[in-house]
């Protein structure tokens, strides 16, 4: 016994929530799925663009609040489901992944690791696909934060790899193609080698985020990758000082020069909470993320503290998301999450018309 | 700070390439031209930005073999003489128009 007239109240209702993110109402953008009423009990999916969305309680309380005040609804059931959208690529290679997330720095030493493994391992807590490639190929440290064992990967079929897993993720690194503690010596074209292999010979399977953990600075890595793969955004890790800042700008430098659209910067090492005074110091000084951000419009995507736990789940391979997944470093790691896959809907969303990166033209003659 | 990129790329006669792009510009391009304009360090002294293709050298009959992306922002060329180097970056194909009005405006800088 459905009322054709409630129907359209309800989606007259929906229309009026909007997503912060996208500036549309929900209806238009096609998120509201396999409405059912019975009587005075109405159900419905809300489908977002991906299950890491910052603001999907505010969301459903929303369309709850809203529905529930319709003559004739007593009872309202939202289910929040999501389905990543895959950033437009043929290319050849990946063709299983949907986001590819670079994080850079300009300079070293600043936690591109550690961000990048918490933020996959948080990504994936929200019910995504994801997978981590690590391609700093001299200074592999992936493996020794994830925990897991250093030992070959398993070979497939026609040249084919298979990633290591771990909590959930799939994982790549150069470190498991040489034995432990080994240096890897390469000059810059075997490099390129490398990340070929990474980005054409591993079974990724279907992800919904890929995150590429980038060796320091804007040298032979990142330009096979930008050339090679279709990267959907980049993220780029600084600290807060100076010193730093000089190199991150440079990092996004490259990047807008490439056309990899920016979806970011983490400030790490913001600050410190003594746990005696319960004051903010900032150790690094304050506001160089936020500067920087602001220098190049792009937004500051989170600002992540010093916490000991955070170099205690690096060194034990519990990352600190999953080792202690209530603790203030886990929530601006799960916040950042949420940042990230929010700015790489928007971007899909606003992207104009472009050639795209797998474009080919044989000229007739 | 959005350059314009391409939304389209097509070859409009035998020695023509036409580009439009997202803001709404028409590019067209004589093809022999752009091989003379090839950005490459073969082609162009990396330190001194001196051309280093002897002037007449590019027979009138080049073409493109084939033209394909290069990540997101550079169109690289497969020429007849067999040259492949070049990566055109959005940006120098931009200033390589020879639409009427972009040539005229280019013309006025040089006097």
């Amino acid at each position: 016994m459905s009322d054709p007239k409630l129907q359209e109240k309800i989606i007259d209702a929906l229309k009026t929530v909007q997503d912060p993110d996208l500036h549309k109402d929900i209806v238009s953008l096609g998120f509201v799925k396999n409405m059912s009423i019975d009587g005075g009990n109405v159900k419905f999916d809300v489908e977002l663009t991906t299950p890491a969305c910052p603001v999907k309680e505010q969301l459903r309380t929303e369309c709850e609040t809203k529905v529930k005040a319709i003559d004739g609804v007593e009872q309202v059931d939202v289910n929040m489901t999501a389905v990543v959208r895959s950033t437009e690529h043929s290319q050849p290679v990946l063709t299983g992944v949907k986001n590819i997330i670079a994080v850079a720095s300009g300079k070293g030493g600043v936690g591109k690791s550690t961000v990048s493994t918490n933020l996959a391992i948080a990504l994936s807590m929200t019910g995504a696909q994801v997978g981590l490639m690590d391609a700093d190929i001299y200074g592999p440290s992936i493996p020794q934060m994830m925990g897991i064992p250093i030992s070959p990967p398993k070979v497939g079929s026609e040249n084919k790899f298979f990633p290591h897993e771990k909590y959930g993720l799939k994982v790549v690194s150069a470190a498991f193609l040489t034995k432990q503690g080994q240096p890897l010596m390469l000059r810059g074209p075997m490099l390129g080698g490398i990340i070929q292999q990474f980005l054409q010979n591993v079974e990724w399977g279907e992800l919904d985020y890929l995150v590429i953990d980038l060796p320091p600075g804007t040298g032979d890595v990142q330009l096979t990758l930008t050339q090679k793969a279709p990267i959907s955004g980049a993220v780029v890790v600084t600290t807060p000082q100076e010193v730093s800042l000089i190199d991150a700008d440079k990092g996004v430098k490259m990047f807008q020069q490439v056309k990899v659209p920016l979806l970011g910067i983490v400030e790490n090492m913001s600050y410190f909470i003594c746990d005696g005074c319960d004051k903010k110091h900032h150790i690094f000084r304050q506001g160089g993320g936020k500067k920087l951000a602001g220098t190049f419009n792009i937004p500051l995507l989170g600002e992540i503290p010093i916490i000991e736990s955070i170099a205690e789940g690096g060194d034990s391979g519990i990352p600190v998301v999953m080792a202690d997944a209530e603790s203030s470093a886990a929530q601006a790691y799960k916040d950042l999450a949420g940042q990230v896959a929010a700015q790489l809907s928007i971007n899909q969303a606003n992207k104009g018309e472009k050639v795209s990166a797998d474009f080919e033209l044989s000229w007739k003659s | 700070m959005t350059a314009p990129a391409p939304r389209n790329i097509k070859q409009i006669d035998e020695s023509t390439l036409g580009i439009s792009w997202n803001d709404g510009h028409d590019s067209v391009y004589s093809v022999k031209n752009l091989r003379e304009s090839c950005p490459c360090a073969n082609c162009i002294d990396e330190w001194s930005g001196k051309k280093l293709i002897a002037p007449g050298t590019i027979p009138q009959e080049i073409r493109p073999r084939n033209l394909k992306a290069v990540g997101l922002y550079a169109i690289q060329f497969d020429w007849s003489d067999g040259h492949n180097t070049g990566l055109y970056t959005h940006e120098l194909l931009r200033q390589l128009c020879e639409c009427a009005a972009c040539k005229s405006k280019s013309a006025d800088n040089q006097t």
